[in-house]
C-alpha cells in the first residue's frame, strides 16, 4: 500500500463515509424501533431490517435523487437512504399525524415521498415488480432518463408478477433494476425448499437480462453492482436482476419466536456485519463522530415522533379521491 | 316517441367507433396519454376498437403487450405514478380477476394508503357482457364488484355519445376508472357530437325517456331493451321513465330518487346476476331516501344466478329480454 490517494480513490472513500453514515443511522433506528416494540407493544407488525442495512443503503447510493424507488417490507433503510426524513418515517410507524402517510400507515408501513421519488409500497408481495416496470415505461415515454429500482425478497421472487414484469421489461428494454434481498427465509419457508435453482439470479438469463450475485453484507460491492445495472438501464439496454446474499437476523416480524427455525437463531449477532465492514478503512475518530451524531439524530427524531399527535379520525375519509 | 333528452345531435356513428375517436382525440390533445393491451396495436383490438391508432401514434404510445394482465394493469399503475396517463385494455372484462390485485389494491388504494401523495390517472377499458356465445369466463357483467371496492370509478356507457363523452372524461380524471364497454353495443349506431371538447360528466344520470307510471333504472345493453319495452307498453297506458345512471361510481341517486317521487314505482334492470348486484344497492338507497314515496316494492329484473352457458341461445336466456321486462312492468304497475 503506497498510502497515496488519487482523486478517484478519494471520492470513493468519501462515498464510503457517506454510506457508512446512512448505514449507522439506519442501524440505530432499527435498534430504537426494536426497543420500542419490546417495551411498549406496537400497533402492527414490524419487520426488522437489521443486518440488511448495508445492501439497502449501498444500492440506493447508486441511484440519482430523481430515480424512482419501490422498497420492500424489511426495515426502513431504503426510505431513509433515499432521503426521507426520520421523523416522518418514525411517525408513520407510530401512526402519528406527522407521518408521510398522515397517520394511515402505522405498523406495517407504506412510507412514501413523492418529492424524493419514493413511490411507496403495497401490502401484497410482488406487486412492485409490475408497477416498477410500468414506472419505467413512463420514463421511456417521457425521455426523462430516470431509472426505477425495485427491492424484493427471495420469497416474493416466487410471484407470477415477476415473470410478467421481467418478460415485458426485457422485451421493451425498460430502465428498471430489480434487487433481491435473499436472506434465505420467507417467513417460515427456507429458500432452498422453495427454489429449484440455487440462486434467484439464475432465472435472469431466461428473460434475456443479466443476473448478478453480490455479497449483500458488503455495501460497497452492492453499490458497484447496482451502479453498473443503473447505468446499463439509463443507456437504454434494459433491466438487470441483482441478488444480494444476506441473512435474516431476527424473526419475520419483531416478536416472532421462530419455532420453525431449527438452525441457531441469530439473535443479535450479525455475521459479516455491514456496519463493521464499512467502518474498516474509515479513521476511528471520523467513525466515532459519525456514530455519535447518528445516535443523537435517531433519538431526537424518535422523541419528536412520539410527541406528535395521533392522526385525527377525519383522515379516514380523506384521500379516497383526488 | 322516445324522448332522448340529453344525447346531442351530430354524426351517426357506432359505439366502437366513438370509443376509437375518444382515444385518438385524447392522445392528440395530451402527449402523456398512451395505451397498452393485447393485440390493440397491429391488429387494432379483438373488437376492432383501437384500429388505426398505432399507425397514427406509433408503437411506443400504442403498445402490444404479452399475455400478462398483471403487468397491463400493474404497469399502468406504476406508470401513472411517474407522470403519464395510461389507458389499458383487458381483452374481456372477466380478466379483472386475472389482474385483481392490481385493480382492487393498486389502482384503488395506492393514493389512500400513501396519504394522498399520488394520483392514479388510469383507465382500464373492459369489454363486458353477453355476446354471441363467448362462454362463462368471457361474458360476465362485473361492474358491481368494481363498485364494492372503494377507490374505483365505474362507467357503463349505453350509447355511442356516452361511450365517447364518458371515455374522454375518464381519461381526464385523476382517479382510476373501470370503463365497461358492452360487447353487444360496439356496432350499435347513434348521434355523437363533433366537438372534441364535448365531455359527458361522471355522476350525472341520463333520463333516456320520460314517463309517469314507473321509474326503470338500466345500464348498458339493457337500456335499449327497456326503451323497446317502453314503446310496447305506452299504447297500454304504461309510461316508463327510463334512467341510465351512466356511471355507477359516482352514482347519481338523486335523479333516481327524484323520479321515484314522481312515479312512485321503481324497477331495476341489469344483465349482471341478481344476487348482490347493483340493483340491490339502488333498491336499498331508494328505500332509505324515499320509502314513503313508494307505492310498491322495488322490483329487479336481472341476469340469472348462474355461470353463463356458451350456447348463444342459452346465454340470451340468462339475461333479461324485452318480453321479460314488459311482463315485469305490467305486474309492477298492477300492484
Ligand atoms: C401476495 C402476498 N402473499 C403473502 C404475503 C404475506 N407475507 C408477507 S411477508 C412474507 C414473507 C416474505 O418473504 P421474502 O419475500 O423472502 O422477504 P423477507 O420477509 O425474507 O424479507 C409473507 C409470506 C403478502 N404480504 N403478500
Amino acid at each position: 500500500m503506497s498510502g497515496e490517494s488519487t482523486p478517484e480513490s478519494a471520492s470513493r472513500e468519501q462515498t464510503q463515509v457517506e454510506i457508512y453514515r446512512k448505514v449507522v443511522t439506519i442501524r440505530f433506528a432499527e435498534l430504537r424501533i426494536r426497543s420500542h416494540v419490546e417495551k411498549e407493544g406496537f400497533g402492527g407488525f414490524w419487520h426488522p431490517g437489521i443486518g440488511q442495512e448495508g445492501l439497502q443503503a449501498g444500492a440506493i447510493a447508486a441511484m440519482r435523487p430523481d430515480d424512482y424507488l419501490y422498497y420492500a417490507h424489511r426495515g426502513l433503510g431504503y426510505a431513509y437512504a433515499k432521503g426521507m426524513d426520520l421523523v416522518e418515517l418514525f411517525s408513520d410507524l407510530l401512526g402519528r399525524a406527522t407521518g408521510s402517510t398522515r397517520g394511515k400507515g402505522g405498523g406495517t408501513v407504506h412510507f412514501a415521498d413523492a418529492e424524493k421519488h419514493v413511490l411507496g409500497q403495497g401490502g401484497t408481495l410482488g406487486s412492485n415488480f409490475v408497477m416498477g416496470a410500468g414506472t419505467a415505461v413512463s420514463s421511456q415515454l417521457l425521455g426523462d432518463d430516470r431509472v426505477t429500482v425495485v427491492f424484493f425478497g427471495d420469497g416474493a421472487s416466487g410471484r407470477g408478477t415477476w415473470h410478467e414484469a421481467a418478460l415485458q421489461a426485457s422485451v421493451w428494454k425498460l430502465p428498471v433494476v430489480w434487487i433481491c434481498e435473499n436472506n434465505g427465509w420467507a417467513l417460515s419457508a427456507r429458500f432452498e425448499d422453495q427454489s429449484p435453482t440455487e440462486h434467484v439470479a439464475d432465472r435472469a438469463p431466461a428473460y434475456g437480462m443479466p443476473g448478478v450475485i453480490v455479497d449483500g453484507q458488503d455495501a460497497m460491492a452492492v453499490l458497484d453492482a447496482t451502479s453498473e445495472a443503473v447505468e446499463r438501464a439509463r443507456r437504454g439496454e434494459g433491466p438487470t436482476l441483482i441478488e444480494a446474499k444476506t441473512l435474516r437476523i431476527r424473526g419475520h416480524y419483531e416478536g416472532d419466536r421462530q419455532p420453525y427455525r431449527a438452525d441457531p437463531v441469530l439473535g443479535d449477532e450479525i455475521p459479516n456485519d455491514p456496519v463493521h465492514r464499512l467502518g474498516e478503512g474509515i479513521p476511528d475518530e471520523v467513525r466515532r463522530t459519525i456514530d455519535a451524531e447518528a445516535r443523537q439524530l435517531v433519538e431526537e427524531a424518535f422523541d419528536a415522533a412520539l410527541a406528535a399527535p395521533k392522526a385525527d379520525t377525519s383522515v379516514i375519509f380523506e384521500d379516497v379521491w383526488a | 316517441m322516445s324522448a332522448d333528452v340529453t344525447v346531442p345531435s351530430g354524426r351517426v356513428i357506432g359505439y366502437g367507433r366513438a370509443i376509437n375517436e375518444a382515444l385518438a382525440e385524447e392522445m392528440r390533445r395530451d402527449d402523456r396519454v398512451w395505451m397498452m393491451g393485447q393485440d390493440i396495436g397491429r391488429m387494432g383490438g379483438v373488437f376492432g376498437v383501437t384500429r388505426g391508432l398505432q399507425d397514427e401514434f406509433g408503437s411506443m404510445r400504442v403498445r402490444d403487450t404479452a399475455i400478462n394482465e398483471t403487468f397491463i394493469v400493474g404497469g399502468a399503475a406504476g406508470a401513472a405514478l411517474a407522470g403519464t396517463i395510461p389507458v389499458v385494455e383487458l381483452q374481456f372484462a372477466d380478466f379483472l380477476f386475472t389482474a385483481a390485485d392490481e385493480i382492487f389494491h393498486k389502482l384503488a388504494k395506492w393514493r389512500y394508503m400513501h396519504g394522498g401523495q399520488f394520483t392514479m390517472p388510469v383507465v382500464v377499458r373492459l369489454p363486458t357482457g353477453v355476446v354471441g356465445g363467448a362462454g362463462a369466463e368471457h361474458s360476465q357483467s362485473l361492474e358491481t364488484i368494481a363498485m364494492h371496492v372503494p377507490g374505483l370509478k365505474v362507467a357503463v356507457p349505453a350509447s355511442p355519445a356516452d361511450a365517447k363523452g364518458l371515455l374522454k372524461s375518464a381519461i381526464r380524471d385523476p382517479n382510476p376508472v373501470l370503463f365497461f364497454e358492452h360487447k353487444g353495443l360496439y356496432r350499435v349506431k347513434g348521434p355523437v357530437s363533433d366537438s372534441p371538447e364535448d365531455l359527458v360528466p361522471f355522476g350525472v344520470a341520463r333520463v333516456a325517456r320520460q314517463g309517469t307510471s314507473m321509474t326503470v333504472v338500466a345500464t348498458g345493453l339493457m337500456v335499449d331493451r327497456v326503451l323497446e319495452a317502453a314503446e310496447q307498453l305506452a299504447p297500454r297506458g304504461i309510461e316508463l321513465e327510463v334512467i341510465d345512471p351512466r356511471t355507477l361510481v359516482p352514482l347519481d341517486i338523486d335523479t333516481v330518487v327524484g323520479s321515484v317521487e314522481k312515479t312512485h314505482r321503481l324497477m331495476i334492470v341489469h344483465e349482471a346476476s341478481r344476487t348482490a348486484g347493483f340493483g340491490a344497492e339502488i333498491a336499498a338507497q331508494v328505500q332509505e331516501r324515499a320509502f314513503f314515496a313508494l307505492d310498491a316494492p322495488v322490483w329487479r329484473v336481472c341476469g340469472t344466478d348462474t355461470p353463463l352457458p356458451q350456447d348463444p341461445d342459452l346465454e340470451q336466456a340468462c339475461i333479461p329480454s324485452t318480453d321479460e321486462i314488459v311482463t315485469a312492468a305490467l305486474a309492477l304497475a298492477a300492484i
